[in-house]
């Protein structure tokens, strides 16, 4: 029996320790720890509904936008406001432009390095990499400019981000082309300036990217010009062709050399999703993407999400606030002992719905919607269980290998729909709709927020009193995953995914990494 | 500069893998972004020349939202993939970094041991529960900044958060946040911190200082120092107010308000004062460099600006859609137009309307502009903000 760390888990947001006993090679246990405490909930108290839009953005740099969403329909929420259709439809594209990037930026920006080998990349004979590409009908670079300028930068022997890599390691496919390697890497670096055209949608739409300015409650302040419409269209369209192109193919292309990892990595099997991108009726079910409870343990059904039963437990985290509350009810007060696996050793808490340990994530959304016959999720994901020689077995999807493509093919999924909300809002516009924003007064209510971030469900509740918050809690998607242990000593998702993966070098759990990662914490 | 110099540096750069067309295109941009004229580009490329060794760099996450590493990817001249493979060695970023665990902090621990890095510093230092408010490889961020800070020739200290401990310190500063200078002030550390404030940094910001200290050796001259305000920011990104600099003002002075979101007023581009902007008080050039590689900017997309540059930024902006009537005055540099300064004195005393004091306290109207009749508009609204 062996003890391994992993502290600071990179290439996520956030801090995160990783810690898992492994057994005759595979992990029999494993404790996530969150790093950090700030205490944002108590940073909102006493200040108006409208700042708490801004403010909670800041909770994630990463997805920012649906934490001002969820926070803005909070208060909605709480005060009855209904927001006009023009601004339901740019909220739905400010927040395709940030999956977008987010989802991008996961895969090659911080999971792509766990499978790819960019040492192994300089191995690679620049025209089969050409044909290579073809062949996987993938994007081409220029594979030769790509390939002189990694070796410039390794021949300078300053590595950079790349220092201490574990470059080489067994778990990566042996079996890998080194032609594959050089493609991932020359997408690595085309990732890079996608995310970014993602990102100015957000800016067109938003003013700035991260920590967006315009979702305010009662709709938007964002008047689109002819000249604003074009310039989202256009992006949107470049992001379309690039995810249908490179994005979906080198996904395609990479997956059957880690096939292995359909067979580990699932966790509990329980999935939420609150519903994602809405349609004009309020109701979450009826969201582009349903919302949904999916507990693979009872078959691979789905029920309605009921968010009255979240509850958040406290034993293994460092709070002195009661556990076992609603968030509507639910306090947060710090504190700090030790770190100590057998007591308490985490930042985060557990949240629990119905009492159970679940997941949340693209992959939760995507098998909601798979189960609920959103006809472009069922056709992506029968596609892609078919190239993986799994027709019809989408209950594979609930390993670490079904996590990562649920998130490439929702991009897919959702640069579709951003073109056809392009077009809706054009239409709207030129149909004469001039309505973006709703005035209201702020007196009082309490109500919820229950939205998606790209990795996850999130909730902001809040309690609006005189005008002024008097509460507010937040379980975001990385509360859900990366939750402690519940006061049953019952896992987080994240921690019961870790449980049967498979570790090689016990000094270097790359493969535990992968799992941990997988969640996009 | 002589041509033949010139084609010198070509020749290094290409080894790098830097195209001459790229490299001056973005020589001349920073030139831009330092204010310096095309002049310089030359003695930029120079510069470039005397680093045949990447510049050590690390990038440490206190209380951080990863906002500002989000931002730096959104730089385009340089882009960030040049910034991480051709002008700095950036051995340890937390979000980047291919190595994990022990042996990514073995990276770091490498550059810790020979002086003269640049350190990054992003999020609030949090002092917090014996500074276990913030846990990294088993040690404090408290424990991991003061012994990364003394051997580092310089800290950036990109975002709000690192300046001044950002939202994050904002009432009743629950995890007991604060900013890399003064943290390191209580603990007699004395490199040299510049900082950038507002939440997220703007990338632009981090690629001007980073070429000023690197490229021009502002840091070894000691010249850096020079172009910082008390605050220890750079003069020249955070030495006039928004409302100098933005596209709106002109709205302004004639009295063409936006008074409710999503409206008219809105689509002909009035100015957002009285729905909250924070733009005369916030000194940052964010009308000038955008955002998002110059996609656009807050008040471009309607949006009143909230003052995330401003020091202390949630508990002085705040309520952010309500009109300010008693402006906290802001920390005035030493470079401020007489204009700016009348504009925000004159706010802060009067409780005129508003577009009246934009005629006035601009001082644009010598012996000021006859006093429109207050509108009926503005007499009703003159105590509502923007959403509420």
């Amino acid at each position: 029996m062996a003890r391994a760390v992993v502290d600071p888990l990179t290439r996520i947001e956030g801090h995160l320790r990783v810690e898992v006993e492994v057994n005759d090679g595979v992990v029999t246990d494993a404790w996530v720890s969150g790093g950090l405490y700030r205490g944002m909930e108590t940073i909102l108290l006493d200040r108006r509904p409208s700042d708490a839009f801004y403010v909670s953005q800041r909770i994630c740099g990463v997805c920012p936008v649906s934490h001002g969403h969820a926070s803005t329909m909070s208060t909605e929420d709480a005060l009855g406001i209904t927001i006009p259709n023009n601004a339901r439809i740019i909220r739905n594209l400010i927040e395709a432009a940030q999956y977008i990037h987010s989802h991008i930026l996961w895969f090659y920006a911080l999971a792509a390095l766990d499978y790819v080998d960019p040492v192994k990349a300089l191995e690679a004979d620049i025209a089969d990499t050409y044909a290579l590409a073809q062949a996987a009908g993938t994007g081409v670079s220029d594979f030769g400019a790509v390939a002189q300028r990694l070796q410039t930068f390794v021949d300078g022997g300053q590595l950079s981000i790349f220092t201490n890599g574990w470059f080489g390691h067994p778990a990566y496919a042996q079996d890998m082309p080194a032609e594959l390697h050089l493609i991932a890497v020359a997408h690595y670096l085309e990732a890079l300036e996608m995310q970014a055209v993602a990102a100015e949608i957000i800016a067109i739409i938003g003013g700035k990217f991260p920590h967006f300015m315009t979702s305010v409650p009662g709709g938007t302040t964002f008047v689109p010009t002819e000249q604003k419409l074009d310039d989202i269209l256009f992006r949107f369209m470049r992001l379309n062709d690039w995810v249908t192109n490179t994005m979906i193919p080198d996904t395609l292309a990479i997956a059957p050399f880690y096939a292995g990892a359909l067979e580990y990595g699932g966790g509990h099997g329980n999935f939420l999703s609150w519903g994602m991108f809405n349609t004009e009726s309020p109701e979450m079910t009826d969201r582009y993407m349903p919302g949904g409870v999916v507990m693979t343990g009872r078959g691979l059904t789905v029920e309605d999400p009921d968010p009255a039963q979240v509850v958040e437990f406290v034993e293994h985290a460092w709070y002195d606030s009661p556990t076992g509350l609603h968030p509507s009810e639910g306090e947060t007060n710090g504190m700090f002992d030790e770190y100590n696996t057998d007591n308490r050793y985490s930042w985060n808490k557990a949240p629990r719905y119905d009492g159970e340990s679940i997941e949340a994530g693209p992959l939760s959304r995507m098998l909601v919607s798979y189960l609920r016959g959103v006809q472009p999720v069922q056709e992506i994901v029968d596609g892609a269980l078919a190239a993986l020689g799994a027709a019809g077995r989408p209950e594979v999807l609930v390993s670490l290998l079904g996590r990562i493509a649920a998130r490439n093919l929702e991009t897919k999924v959702v640069a579709d729909w951003s073109l056809e909300w392009c077009n809706e809002l054009i239409e709207a516009v030129a149909g004469g709709d001039s309505s973006y924003f709703q005035p209201h007064s702020v007196d009082q209510g309490a109500g919820a927020g229950l939205w998606e971030a790209p990795r996850g469900a999130l909730g902001h509740w809040i309690d609006i009193q005189s005008g002024k918050i008097a509460r507010y809690q937040v379980v975001t998607p990385s509360t859900w995953n990366v939750s402690s242990r519940d006061a049953e000593g019952i896992r987080g998702p994240m921690e019961e995914a870790l449980v049967g993966t498979p570790v090689i070098d016990v000094e270097r759990p790359l493969e535990a990494c992968r799992v941990a990662r997988s969640f996009d914490p | 500069m002589a041509h033949e110099d010139h084609d010198a540096i070509y020749d290094l750069l290409a080894a790098r893998g830097v195209s001459r067309r790229d490299f001056l295109a973005y020589c001349g941009s920073i030139a831009a972004l330092l204010g310096l004229s095309e002049a310089y580009v030359p003695q930029i490329a120079a510069a470039v020349n005397r680093g045949a060794r990447l510049k050590p760099a690390i990038w440490l996450n206190g209380g951080a939202c990863t906002g500002c590493t989000e931002a730096i990817a959104q730089a385009d001249s340089p882009d960030v993939a040049t910034i991480v493979l051709e002008i700095l060695s950036l051995d340890f970023i937390e979000t980047l970094s291919m190595a994990q665990g022990e042996d990514a902090l073995a990276a770091a621990e490498a550059v810790f041991e020979e002086p003269g890095y640049i350190l990054i510093y992003e999020g609030s230092v949090m002092k917090g529960f014996d500074g276990n408010a913030l846990r990294i490889g088993g040690i404090t961020g408290l424990e991991e900044l003061e012994h990364a800070a003394p051997n580092a020739a310089a800290i950036v200290a990109v975002g709000s958060c690192a300046v001044d401990g950002g939202f994050v310190m904002a009432r009743p500063n629950p995890a007991d946040a604060t900013g890399v200078s003064m943290y390191l002030q209580e603990k007699g550390i004395d490199t040299p911190v510049v900082n950038l404030p507002t939440c997220p940094v703007n990338p632009e910001w981090v690629v001007a200082i980073l070429v000023d200290v690197l490229l021009l050796g502002t840091l070894e001259t000691g010249a850096i120092l020079d172009k910082l305000d008390r605050h220890g920011r750079p003069k020249y990104i955070f030495g006039q107010t928004i409302h100098d600099n933005c596209p709106r003002r002109g709205h302004f002075e004639n009295g063409n308000f936006v008074y409710e979101f999503g409206t008219e007023q809105e689509a002909l581009g009035y100015c957002l004062y009285p729905v909250g902007c924070k733009g005369p008080q916030t000194y940052t050039n964010c009308p000038i460099v955008r955002w998002n590689r110059r996609a656009s900017w807050c008040v471009e997309a309607g949006s009143p600006c909230i003052g995330c540059g401003s020091l202390d930024w949630v508990d002085v902006g705040a309520p952010f859609l309500n009109r300010h009537r008693d402006l906290p005055l802001p920390e005035v540099g030493n470079t401020q137009p007489n204009t700016i300064a009348g504009v925000v004195a004159g706010i802060a005393a009067a409780g005129l309307a508003v577009h009246a004091v934009g005629m006035k306290a601009t001082g644009r109207t010598s012996g000021g502009a006859p006093y429109e009749e207050m509108k009926e508009r503005d007499k009703k609204r003159m105590k509502k903000g923007g959403g509420e």
